[in-house]
């Protein structure tokens, strides 16, 4: 579903995603592992054109993403996006923060005019379903805890009836227990509606048991590639390089034990 | 306790640097107060020999004349109006200008003229304003609301637009990707952001307003202030008391109802 060749970007000097080639197929997560600063985020930015890339190519069901505007809108309008704060607006209902995903699909002056028609409701409380928070429609969207607004993201994604998903860090400001509902609430619906989702997360064993592939990012560069069951020791060492620098131990035991304390201070 | 040792501590030790400067504003204060070629004529005798003067035009006014108020009813409601059309008028004004203004939405030229406008709006006093516009238009209230737009447009711009400008990213971010058109961005993404602030400061501007709108009389724009000028002109103190009662009663309540009104719309 998406295909991405040769992606480079750089800001002046700084290169700061080079040669990045992945694809992702329709229904499958492909997570992208790297430590903070590796160009995980600007490699999604670059997907849905946020950030306009340097150089390559992003071909989404075959076809290479437009410049033009209208081709620009439509392109994101097939792309949900999830973000590590959610990005909710925070005086709307849950209900208007996941009609907000809908809003390509409209003519503007209606959407103005806050007038919304059922169908767009009716998928609107389906999205808000499939993550438990139908009760939740007429709250405030800051009223919820972090985990719910962030179930909330993902409906407003879903309710793009989108083709594929981005998720940027999605459960990095959560505690564990919430992590793992949304995480599970993403795994489903990208199952059951088969889109393709490409995840940013740097928690190792989040990336194991949620990825059914994973891509490895070092300083820009993709230095792994491979199933969750291939993600050994050798390879967690070029993706987080300078954690095996520190003397001492047996290495395996040290690896995991490092990994997930860099990624608790993140 | 014995005797102590006073010593002169700020929050570090200051060199000959902080002596000079600390001398120079010493210097240009003191010549901004004694510089003798404008002549103010300041003298405490001149104040104590006036002192019985004033007594005596206090007394002239009591007790107020009550009789008065049936009269300012009809320039009450004058004020008032002026005040709520100029604060109308100069939201309608900013509310497209702000974004014009705001630097993170348009390029910096535009962002620079924009402010530059309000910043004259807001530089020129209302009762300047006026006294243009009474020229312009005529005597009357409809000058004091021009005075009152123009003059609160630059005001509320400049909030509106620094609402704007403190806007979350986040949100903006996500609803761009979406697909969304600019102006639905605008319209999801800030203005559910921005609206409390814009709606608080309105609120505030009103009530500024109305106590601007009761001295636009004095320059032929309207208002209650006509009133208590001309009270002072044909020498009926007692008139003039009533109206300065009425109009301390009018903004008192004026602030205590828009701050009220705006704590309810921040808290929320």
């Amino acid at each position: 579903m998406i295909e991405v060749r040769g992606l480079t970007m750089r800001y002046g000097e700084l290169a700061a995603l080079t040669d990045v080639s992945l694809d992702v197929a329709a229904g499958e997560i492909l997570v992208v592992l790297g430590p903070s600063g590796a160009g995980k985020s600007t490699l999604l930015r670059c997907i849905n054109r946020l950030i306009e890339p340097s150089g390559g190519e992003v071909r989404m069901a075959g076809v290479p993403t437009p410049g033009d505007r209208t081709g620009l809108r439509r392109l994101r309008s097939q792309i949900g996006m999830i973000f590590q704060d959610h990005n909710l607006v925070p005086n709307l209902s849950v209900l208007k923060n996941v009609l907000t995903g809908r809003l390509s699909h409209m003519p503007t002056w209606l959407s103005v005019l806050q007038l919304f028609t059922d169908e767009d409701v009716d998928i609107a409380l389906e999205c808000l379903r499939r993550v438990d928070l139908e009760a939740r429609a007429w709250n405030r969207a800051n009223r919820l805890s972090g985990g719910q607004q962030q179930r909330v993201g993902i409906a407003r994604a879903l309710a793009q009836r989108p083709r594929a998903i981005l998720a940027d860090e999605p459960v990095a400001s959560l505690d564990p227990q919430s992590a793992r509902v949304v995480l599970d609430d993403l795994h489903r619906a990208a199952r059951d509606l088969s889109i393709a989702v490409l995840c940013n997360l740097h928690q190792v064993q989040y990336a194991r048991d949620f990825a059914d592939r994973i891509v490895g990012i070092s300083a820009g560069r993709v230095v792994f590639e491979g199933t969750p069951a291939q993600l050994d020791n050798a390879a967690l060492a070029r993706i987080y390089p300078g954690l095996n620098s520190t003397s001492g131990g047996e290495p395996s035991s040290r690896w995991n034990a490092d990994v997930e304390r860099s990624s608790a201070v993140h | 306790m014995n005797p102590q040792r006073l010593r002169f501590i700020l929050h570090r030790p200051w060199t000959a640097r902080h002596w000079t400067k600390c001398g120079l504003v010493a210097g240009v204060t003191a010549a901004a107060l004694f510089w003798r070629e404008p002549y103010l004529g300041l003298s405490l005798p001149e104040l104590v020999n006036g002192a019985p003067w004033i007594a005596d035009l206090v007394s002239r006014m009591f007790p107020p004349n009550w009789g008065f108020l049936r009269q300012l009813g009809k320039p009450v409601l004058e004020t008032i109006q002026i005040a709520v059309w100029g604060t109308f008028f100069s939201a309608a004004l900013a509310l497209p200008l702000c974004f014009l203004a705001a630097r993170n939405m348009v390029p910096r030229w535009i962002f620079h003229t924009t402010r530059q406008f309000f910043n004259a709006a807001r530089g020129i006093n209302e009762l300047i304003f006026a006294l243009i516009f009474v020229a312009a238009v005529g005597l009357g209230p409809f000058a004091g609301v021009l005075a009152l737009s123009l003059h609160g447009a630059g005001m509320l711009g400049k909030f509106f637009a620094e609402a704007v400008e403190e806007a979350d990213r986040g949100p903006i971010e996500a609803l761009r990707a979406t697909g969304a058109s600019a102006t639905q961005v605008v319209t999801f993404g800030i203005l559910p952001q921005v609206l409390p602030a814009w709606i608080a400061a309105t609120l505030y501007r009103l009530e500024v307003n109305l106590r601007a709108a009761t001295v636009l009389g004095m320059v032929g724009a309207g208002g209650i202030g006509f009133e208590l000028y001309s009270s002072l002109k044909l020498f009926q103190y007692q008139d003039t008391a009533t109206c300065v009662l009425v109009i301390l009663a009018m903004v008192m309540s004026a602030d205590y109802l828009s701050s009220r009104l705006r704590a309810r719309i921040l808290a929320t």
